[in-house]
């Protein structure tokens, strides 16, 4: 229990706010409820990948799936097509033509992160969250930010941390900083459909954290 | 006579000098495990390569781990961590578990060689078309999840040929890699190996290397239920040594003690049991030294042989105070039993010279060791014991138990066709008893527990480790010729894994290519200018800068440059252990070796070979000729020993009824031992010979005393009063070491002791001769 009492006066705020209304401040708890899915599901994203060998950021498109609980997918539609399938703590990524690559998540602590902060996300699961980082909410339930900060001495070396940015019970963005590159920016759900129009980076960062309490 | 202190002075002063003797010897005493000392020259090209296997054969370095106890993640990430902390540590050359650790032990200075080394390029030259299509899919490994991972070697290597080629590197049938590491089948252990810098049969180095896996192990798993298995040649020798020493602590201990306790009781005096051992302790150190001064290194089995063999001088002193008796003083009593000893000894010794004839260096270095350590003893016994023996209160002759005994003893019937008999039964058993007379498996002269050798093959088969019995072999001049002809050799070894014939192989073309196919793959790569022109035009319309890929201009033009790579290039790689296993070099030839996995089919393989210039060697084959003619050469210097020692008997005694009686127990006992062992299914190895030499010695002196004490009834007496001390005390010593859990102790000691017990009854019933009168005076 004491974690749980930690996370309640850190995530102070939510006491101090009357609960149904929109306008109170979101919690950890609160966001993780209205985030949590049942499976299957599926959501659209857009992602831009940042690089210091290439021209202009990488502008990749497709698809999150969660076929099953252990389960996450990221079907790559464009301007390639890829599948990569993290299970089991393994990434497959399947191209057109080759035979599958494997490797283990621990060697990609960034994806190891995505996928224990997604998944832990899409199933609500904030006992898992809370394993691997520190949740810092902010902002009200239409507008929130919430910030996990890696635990994980691994984790910690090569991640500063990730933001998802969401309204409601839709959670929109995510944003990887690394220690080292460029920050990596997965726009998702609506932010995926309105980033479609926009193709600036400036303007996807303007979508992913639009009106965010940041 | 001396007075009882300076006696007391002499037996210190005595001691003084053997602790001084084997402190000197020990400061020059080199002490080898090499089994190839044990063994005959090598004839046949299969024996030669096994004898090399045997002692620095990258075989004998392997050390097999597996861990298991945890789920997959934990399982793996301990073996990551486990191979971290073993390949920091100086015990080993080479640390595997299927991460792909090799790209970082690739010195910096060899990375442009990727372009040497990888066969990418063969079938399609770096062009365009080929730079094109791997930049579109360095785009995608961008955008991938594994960005992270790649991105850092893309500048240099756009191709990705170091992740290839650390692909390549694999071992040819290596087990299934989960989370990046090696795993068996069913998913449940984590797969490790090791090869360590010492010899396979180095114990020291294999202690080190042994015991660091341990410690490294231990603090990784703290607090995990994860649990180690470690096999392999070295683990196995540190094991068997390991619980040898603890065994003959505790067998040693109890011996000591009951040997005092008996010495004690036998004599009532509380200095026998220290003067008793001082011949022995003579004749370990004068065995010991003759050998540091004649050899370069003291076998590690000589000196457990040897050691064995010498037991028998324990004897010596009791005969002397058996038979001591008031008004003899012990330097007439040692004068009187002195030609007995001295044809007992010179018999045995002129036995053991055939040893050194035998061809083979362990067996010469046995012989030196007994027979110095026999003459030294028998001589203490008979030139420097008798100044420190107190003057006898009692005269053994006269105890009346030892004189019930005696009647009871005389009055049992004198055997004699009833040997015959018994000879003919013991025949019997030897020659029609089922299951195989000989041990003829190498590897049971290092015997491993059976769990143990369990656990090995089933490592060992889920590693993928080569087939231990067959192996391909290619002959040259050079290093660089067998090379070349292991390339040409390869699509046919191909053709038989894709006939499933074999499963796979490995070979060191795979890591080192010939000086041809280097030269050629050079020549292939684009010039400077040529590349940066291709380099332009491909990335005027990709997503990568224009300037992206510097490093890799400048790595082809080194590549393009570099002197070709040679096998000392590779010192200090983990490629120079995998090479070295696969290239053995002499003078003026090379042999290349190509381990097979999976070999179903040997013809096939064999055809094959032959045709191109390669051999199938069986090693079982050999391993179990080479037995076999180690065997023989040990056969025949005992037939000769035999001939020999029935010939100095005979010259000592001169009457053939004499030598018969003498000779009978020993010889009736040698077939009783081999007809008993042979009842039991038990195989005869090296180890039961050797024992059946120190029975037969045994006997020869149990019989030899037995007629030196003729047909006086009072020395027949003191004999039997010695030769009960004697055997009780060999008895003790051999049946403890039958309890042993160590097969080669067990041998040893379930020999001798069957051995003892029949030599001792034999001599009685059929060496001591009849005394009429006694017998009559008695009744």
């Amino acid at each position: 229990m004491p974690t749980l009492m930690l996370l309640c006066s850190a995530a102070w705020p939510c006491a101090a706010a009357p609960d149904a209304a929109a306008g109170a401040a979101a919690d950890a708890g609160w966001i993780l409820q209205k985030l949590a899915q049942p499976t299957p599901m599926r959501t659209a994203f857009v992602e831009l990948r940042g690089s210091a060998m290439l021209k202009a950021p990488l502008r990749i498109e497709g698809e999150y799936q969660r076929p099953d609980n252990a389960t996450l997918v990221r079907a790559v539609r464009s301007p390639y097509v890829e599948t990569t399938t993290l299970r089991n703590g393994e990434a497959t990524i399947a191209r057109a033509g080759k035979t599958p690559r494997k490797f283990a998540l621990s060697r990609v602590p960034e994806l190891a992160g995505l996928q224990a902060s997604f998944g832990a996300l899409l199933s609500g699961d904030r006992a898992l969250l809370e394993k691997h980082y520190r949740l810092t909410p902010q902002g009200t339930r239409q507008q929130w930010t919430l910030v996990l900060a890696p635990l994980d001495a691994e984790m910690k070396a090569s991640v500063r941390d990730i933001t998802l940015y969401g309204r409601g019970a839709e959670l929109r963005c995510i944003e990887t900083r690394p220690l080292k590159g460029d920050l990596q920016r997965t726009l998702l759900a609506g932010a995926a459909n309105d980033a479609a129009k926009a193709s600036s980076v400036d303007a996807l960062a303007a979508l992913c954290r639009a009106g965010a309490a940041r | 006579m001396l007075s009882a202190r300076s006696r007391i002075a002499l037996a210190l002063l005595w001691l003084a000098v053997l602790a001084l003797a084997a402190w000197a010897i020990t400061q020059r005493l080199q002490l080898s495990g090499d089994l190839r000392k044990f063994m005959p020259a090598a004839e046949t090209p299969a024996q030669k390569l096994l004898i090399d296997e045997l002692g620095e054969g990258p075989g004998s370095r392997l050390l097999l781990m597996s861990i298991s106890g945890a789920d997959v993640p934990t399982l793996a990430a301990q073996s990551q961590a486990l191979r971290a902390a073993l390949a920091a540590r100086a015990e080993f050359a080479l640390v595997a578990n299927g991460g792909d650790a090799s790209l970082e032990a690739i010195p910096e200075r060899l990375r442009p060689y990727r372009y040497l080394l990888s066969d990418t390029f063969d079938a399609r030259p770096l062009d365009e078309a080929t730079l094109r299509e791997e930049l579109d899919a360095r785009v995608q490994d961008l955008g991938s999840p594994a960005a992270s991972l790649v991105e850092p070697l893309l500048p240099a290597d756009p191709t990705l040929e170091t992740l290839k080629l650390a692909e390549r590197w694999q071992p040819a049938n290596a087990p299934q890699r989960l989370h990046e590491v090696w795993f068996d089948r069913a998913g449940d252990k984590a797969l490790l190996v090791a090869q360590t810098r010492a010899a396979g049969f180095d114990p020291t180095g294999q202690q080190a290397a042994v015991d660091a896996i341990h410690a490294d192990f231990a603090s990784i798993a703290a607090g995990t239920r994860s649990e180690l298995v470690l096999t392999g040649p070295g683990a196995f020798s540190v094991e068997i040594g390991g619980r040898t020493a603890a065994e003959a602590q505790w067998i040693g201990m109890v011996d000591t003690i009951g040997l005092i306790l008996l010495l004690g009781i036998a004599y009532r005096s509380w200095k026998m049991p220290i003067l008793g051992a001082l011949p022995l302790a003579t004749a370990g150190l004068a065995g010991l030294g003759a050998v540091a001064l004649l050899f370069d290194g003291v076998h590690g089995i000589t000196i457990a042989f040897g050691f064995t063999l010498i037991g028998v001088v324990q004897d010596y002193p009791i005969h002397l105070f058996s038979h001591q008796r008031p008004g003899m003083s012990p330097w007439s009593n040692a004068r009187s039993l002195w030609p007995t000893l001295a044809t007992g000894v010179a018999s045995t010794c002129i036995a053991y010279v055939t040893f050194l004839f035998s061809g083979v260096d362990g067996l010469k270095q046995l012989a030196v060791f007994t027979i110095a350590g026999l003459g030294a003893a028998a001589i203490s016994t008979r030139f420097l014991l008798p100044a420190l023996i107190d003057p006898a209160p009692r005269d053994f002759a006269d105890s009346p138990m030892l004189a019930k005994l005696w009647r009871g003893i005389a009055r049992l019937p004198r055997p004699r066709g009833s040997l015959a008999m018994l000879a003919l039964v013991a025949l019997g058993v030897i020659a029609f008893a089922p299951g195989p007379f000989w041990q003829n498996d190498l590897s049971k002269l290092t015997p491993v527990p059976t769990d143990a050798l369990a656990k090995d093959a089933v490592l060992r088969e889920e590693l993928g480790a080569p087939d231990v019995r067959y192996v391909l072999t290619l002959k040259g001049k050079s290093e660089d010729q067998v090379l070349q002809a292991s390339e040409r050799l390869r699509p046919a070894l191909d053709r038989l894994v894709a006939t499933g014939a074999l499963a796979g192989y490995d070979l060191a073309s795979r890591y080192l290519p010939s000086a041809q196919v280097q030269r050629a793959r050079q020549q292939a790569l684009p010039a400077r200018d040529r590349l940066q022109s291709m380099l332009g035009t491909v990335l005027a319309d990709s997503p990568f800068n224009a300037d992206a890929f510097e490093p890799f201009v400048a790595d082809i033009e080194a590549a393009k440059r570099a002197p070709l790579l040679s096998r000392a290039d590779l010192q200090g790689t983990p490629l120079a252990a995998s090479v070295a296993g696969l290239l053995l070099s002499g003078r003026d030839h090379a042999t290349a070796l190509v381990s097979l996995n999976g070999l179903q089919d040997p013809v096939a393989v064999a055809k094959v070979a032959a045709a191109n210039g390669a051999q199938l060697l069986d090693m079982k084959e050999a391993s179990e000729s080479l037995v076999a003619a180690y065997r023989g050469r040990v056969l025949a210097a005992l037939a000769f020993a035999a001939l020999l020692l029935t010939a100095t008997v005979w010259i000592a005694l001169r009457q053939p009824r004499r030598v018969l009686r003498v000779l009978l127990p020993m010889a009736l006992t040698t077939l009783l031992i081999l007809a008993v062992l042979r009842g039991l299914g038990v195989e005869m190895n090296l180890f039961h010979l050797v024992a059946l030499i120190l029975a037969a010695g045994l006997g020869l002196d149990y019989a030899l005393f037995f007629d030196h004490a003729g047909d006086d009834r009072a020395d027949q007496l003191r004999t039997l009063h010695a030769l009960i001390v004697c055997s009780l005390m060999t008895l003790l010593v051999f049946s403890l070491l039958a309890l042993s859990s160590i097969p080669v102790l067990r041998a040893i000691g379930t020999t001798v002791a069957i051995g003892v017990f029949a030599n001792f009854v034999l001599a009685l019933l059929v060496s001591r001769q009849p005394v009429e009168e006694a017998l009559d005076a008695a009744a």
